[in-house]
């Protein structure tokens, strides 16, 4: 990784080449996600080429494009499985997926369950609606946060609380944060990042057009930073800490979890002709004698 | 006396007959002694314990042609006890299935530990039978059940007076057991011992010198490999400088994935199991967008989950290989059971068009060296390149020198990566207009040259967009790399004989064997044909192919399917009429079907002939599996 300078900052801080015209709804909460990645990524000190930003399907994806570094947008779904195999090439990269809700714990659910438990040493922002967006407004594997429902239905069944899902699936660093103070996000970020394993933040990023209910001030009457006393790196206590803010319709912001598993260390794959040449077929043979 | 020249099946009860330890002995024996093996028609169930379970080998001293007609010369029974599902006699399902297809004089060999079985109709026909009690030899006197296989073999090797001294089987067992002990060696040399002694006493008591075949070792210069299509597609992408692979395991791609789990670390590479077909592909894509050769492999029900990824390939011009070794669909279908029914997925599946490549491997050589290929062409086009394969080649083993893999080797080049070096300025459009429609590639991590990639349609930045204009021209920009791919790197079929005037005997993947087989025996019959034989099917040469076609009297279509999908292509992309023979039983093309079914064409009238099948259609002739 490269060391922070001036010129890496001012690359981060103008919009991505070429330029993207920004089509958020004034006020989305998607806004201070990307401002707060511009921050971590300054405080970070890498490069944009090194970078690989991977976006799901609806606005949360469209981050990739309004930020510098390299983008790939995919089908929905995906980009957990996309920026897996990038990781697993080249673990000098700094993987980023970028998606939603829908994208994560829909259609995208048994990737992110498994990537959990590969602990493959990338992050994933989770920017967390609680609706289906640019669908424009269906119920999403969130909605339904901070509800009182008596009865469910089949067609309305509870929320998904993907922290919860992650530390039991075996993610190791668990955290939430609200795009509405982003500093705060990028300190949860810059964490996300450097985490050796693979990394869930849960951002609360409210949708100002399609959610009535999980709104900025609701998030901020709700959201509560973790207590400084909380120690990550102990599961029961990760889960306690969750256990007491739902007793107490709080949502926990920070760090909930941080367990780092001991992982063999992976050269970067041989991609370049002079990294390919002279291949030897003879190691293949002796099965076959 | 019949001299390295027979075609042996071995059948037992899945897993507990070991069936292939005793096919993967008698073969590396065989080849170890420059004779030559082809042993494409493993059959086996999709259950673990417990089916029928066959592996016929054919043993020849000059490279097989074909793998011949369903004709046994030598049958091996490795079952000691009945069916009990079966209330047909003899019962015992290896007898029951290939007995009838024993050929005069030839020779039966069965467990006769729990009973004998009945077999006067056998011998009646010639045949000889060796009654040989090798479970209760390896109970009773060597105490070691797991013997019963080498109590077979050494009563196989004697028959065929083959390796009488055990050289060849002595230094096999030693290579495979010493590090276990010489024990474990010593126990199997007495276990060949007592076979060999067990038939020696049928013999004698029959007064008969000999069985009629004999294996005769032959001088070999170079040694030769036994490999499946499957190991040797494996093989083609290391050489081919794939580094990524992933599959998630399906019926027959699961091999591939296990060889390069084996080998391609080794090399530096990584493989992945998927935790299901998408997570496979896409982490093939992402490994793809790093910049390494990447590749996925499944089978028909594997492939379908994946299509919406062949058009992200396709759309984003992520380089990309799809291997996809056939299986009789549909949904589950046979998955242990071979079939050609894929082709019109790898040319068509996905919503949209894309720029895409199908090619299709004919034998295990072909396997190999298309699979190198198959890497080239994705890392040029940027697209998808589909590799298609069937089950009759995954799990077909044959013999190939080992200068095959030394002396075809290629040099990987990496066609279109931009490195760092090559950027000038901040001009580096991911997508820029190219004539041939290929633009440069760049992949993470190089300086200058940030892209931004989506399957939502882009402009030559990668800036998305709905312009008409734009999309007008990224559409024809991504399309035009498969007139680029026309022009420069499109095959035409492979052609064995004259096309003049003749019938032409169209076919791809598997078929290609026992089509020249068949080919060979109209001929004898005094029916000169031309064989036309397709590896690269999509996009379809038709530069190449139509004025080939139109030399021929006429067009019959082989496949293994129901609907002759490469005889539609044809039609479609040539204006010819074909003819079609088709096999969708799940067996393999034998010599004999499609002999018999070009001659039903030829005969007049007829336009479709399906094998072995009853179907309603008056128009549609049959004849029977195996003529």
């Amino acid at each position: 990784m490269s060391v922070a300078s001036p010129g890496t900052a001012k690359l981060w801080e103008q919009n991505a080449f070429p330029r993207h015209r920004i089509q958020w709804c004034p006020g989305c909460g998607d806004f201070g996600v990307l401002a707060a990645l511009k921050m971590a990524l300054v405080r970070m000190g890498v490069m944009p080429h090194e970078v690989l930003l991977v976006g799901g399907i609806g606005c949360s994806g469209q981050t990739r494009n309004y930020l510098n570094g390299n983008g790939f947008h995919g089908t929905h779904g995906g980009p957990l499985g996309y920026a897996l195999g990038a990781k697993m090439v080249d673990p000098g990269l700094t993987v980023i997926a970028l998606a939603g809700d829908g994208d994560t714990l829909a259609i995208g659910m048994e990737s992110f369950i498994h990537v959990c438990r590969r602990d493959p040493a990338m992050a994933l922002i989770l920017m967390n609606n609680g609706v289906y967006g640019l669908t424009r407004g269906q119920d999403s594997p969130t909605t339904g946060l901070g509800k009182i429902m008596e009865e469910h239905t089949e067609e309305h069944p509870p929320f998904v609380d993907p922290a919860r899902l992650a530390i039991t699936a075996g993610a190791t660093f668990v955290a939430q944060s609200f795009s509405g103070d982003p500093k705060h996000c990028a300190d949860v970020y810059v964490e996300a990042f450097r985490h050796p394993g693979f990394a869930l933040v849960n951002d609360f990023s409210p949708c100002v057009t399609y959610n009535k209910f999980n709104t900025s001030n609701w998030y901020r009457e709700h959201g509560e930073h973790i207590p400084e006393g909380h120690d990550p790196s102990d599961r029961a206590a990760a889960w306690a800490l969750l256990d007491d803010f739902d007793r107490r319709g709080k949502l926990p912001l920070g760090i909930i979890y941080r367990a780092p598993r001991r992982k063999k260390a992976h050269a970067r794959l041989p991609i370049w002709e002079e990294e390919l040449t002279g291949i030897d077929p003879a190691p293949m043979f002796s099965a076959f004698r | 006396m019949v001299v390295n020249n027979l075609k042996l099946l071995v059948g037992g009860v899945q897993l507990r007959d070991a069936v292939t330890t005793v096919t993967d002995i008698l073969g590396k024996l065989f080849v170890r002694a420059g004779l030559h093996v082809l042993a494409m028609e493993r059959g086996y169930a999709s259950t673990i314990y417990g089916a029928h379970q066959f592996d016929p080998l054919v043993v020849s001293a000059t490279p097989p042609l074909s793998y011949g007609d369903d004709r046994t010369d030598i049958l091996v029974a490795l079952e000691h006890d009945a069916n009990p599902d079966a209330s047909i006699q003899p019962n015992r399902d290896t007898i029951l299935r290939h007995g009838k297809n024993l050929k005069e004089g030839g020779v039966l060999i069965y467990d006769s530990s729990a009973d004998a079985v009945e077999t006067s109709e056998l011998k009646a026909r010639g045949v000889k039978v060796f009654p040989l009690a090798a479970r209760q030899i390896a109970q009773r006197d060597l105490k070691m059940e797991v013997t019963k296989n080498t109590i077979v073999t050494g009563a196989l090797l004697r028959l065929l007076e083959f390796d009488m001294d055990y050289a060849l089987f002595g230094a096999y067992l030693e290579g495979r057991f010493l590090s276990k002990g010489r024990g474990v060696v010593d126990i199997n040399l007495e276990a060949a011992r007592r076979g060999r002694a067990a038939v020696e006493e049928i013999l004698s008591s029959n007064g008969w010198d000999t069985i009629g075949y004999r294996l005769e070792p032959r001088p070999s210069a170079l040694p030769n490999l036994l490999l499946t299509g499957n190991e040797a597609i494996g093989m083609g992408s290391v050489m081919a400088g794939c580094r990524f692979y992933s599959g998630y395991p399906i019926t027959p791609a699961t091999s591939i994935l296990e060889f390069l789990e084996k080998h391609l670390p080794r090399y530096g590479g990584r493989v992945l199991q998927g935790q299901n077909e998408r997570e496979s592909i896409r982490a093939a894509i992402g490994a793809s967008i790093a910049g390494v050769r990447s590749a996925v492999g499944s089978s028909g029900p594997g492939i379908s989950l994946k299509v919406e990824e062949f058009g992200l390939s396709g759309a984003t011009e992520t380089p990309l290989v799809i291997i996809d070794t056939q299986r009789a669909g549909p949904a589950t279908g046979m998955p242990t059971k071979s079939e050609q029914g894929d082709l019109a997925m790898a040319v068509y599946a996905g919503h949209g068009e894309i720029p895409r490549i199908v090619l299709s491997a004919g034998t295990i050589e072909e396997c190999y060296s298309l699979a190198f290929e198959a890497f080239d062409l994705a890392d040029k086009y940027q697209c998808p390149v589909f590799l298609l394969s069937d089950l009759t080649l995954t799990d077909g083993r044959k013999n190939l020198p080992q200068t095959f893999f030394t002396e075809n080797q290629k040099p990987v080049v990496r066609h279109g990566l931009v490195r760092a070096s090559d950027i000038e300025g901040d001009g580096y459009h991911r997508f820029a207009m190219t004539p041939s429609g290929i633009s440069p590639r760049s992949i993470v991590g190089t300086p200058g040259a940030i892209f931004k990639v989506s399957g939502t349609e882009h402009d030559e930045t990668g800036l998305i967009t709905t312009d008409p204009s734009k999309r007008k021209a990224m559409v024809e920009k991504r399309m035009r790399k498969m007139q680029t791919y026309l022009r420069e790197d499109a095959k035409p079929p492979q052609v064995f004989g004259s096309p003049d005037g003749v019938p032409l005997l169209a076919g791809w993947g598997s078929t290609k064997m026992p089509l020249l087989d068949a080919q060979a025996r109209l001929r004898a019959e005094g029916t000169e044909t031309c064989v036309v034989y397709f590896t690269h099917i999509w996009p379809f040469p038709v530069h190449l192919v139509a004025p080939l076609l139109r030399q021929g009297s006429e067009l019959i279509v082989v496949e293994q399917n129901y609907a002759g999908q490469l005889a539609d292509l044809i039609q479609q992309e040539c204006l010819v009429e074909t003819s079609r023979v088709l096999k969708y039983n799940g067996r393999p093309f034998y010599t004999a079907d499609i002999a018999g079914g070009v001659r039903q064409v030829l005969a007049g009238g007829t336009r479709v002939v399906r094998v072995g099948e009853e179907a309603p259609d008056a128009a549609i002739v049959i004849v029977p599996e195996g003529d």
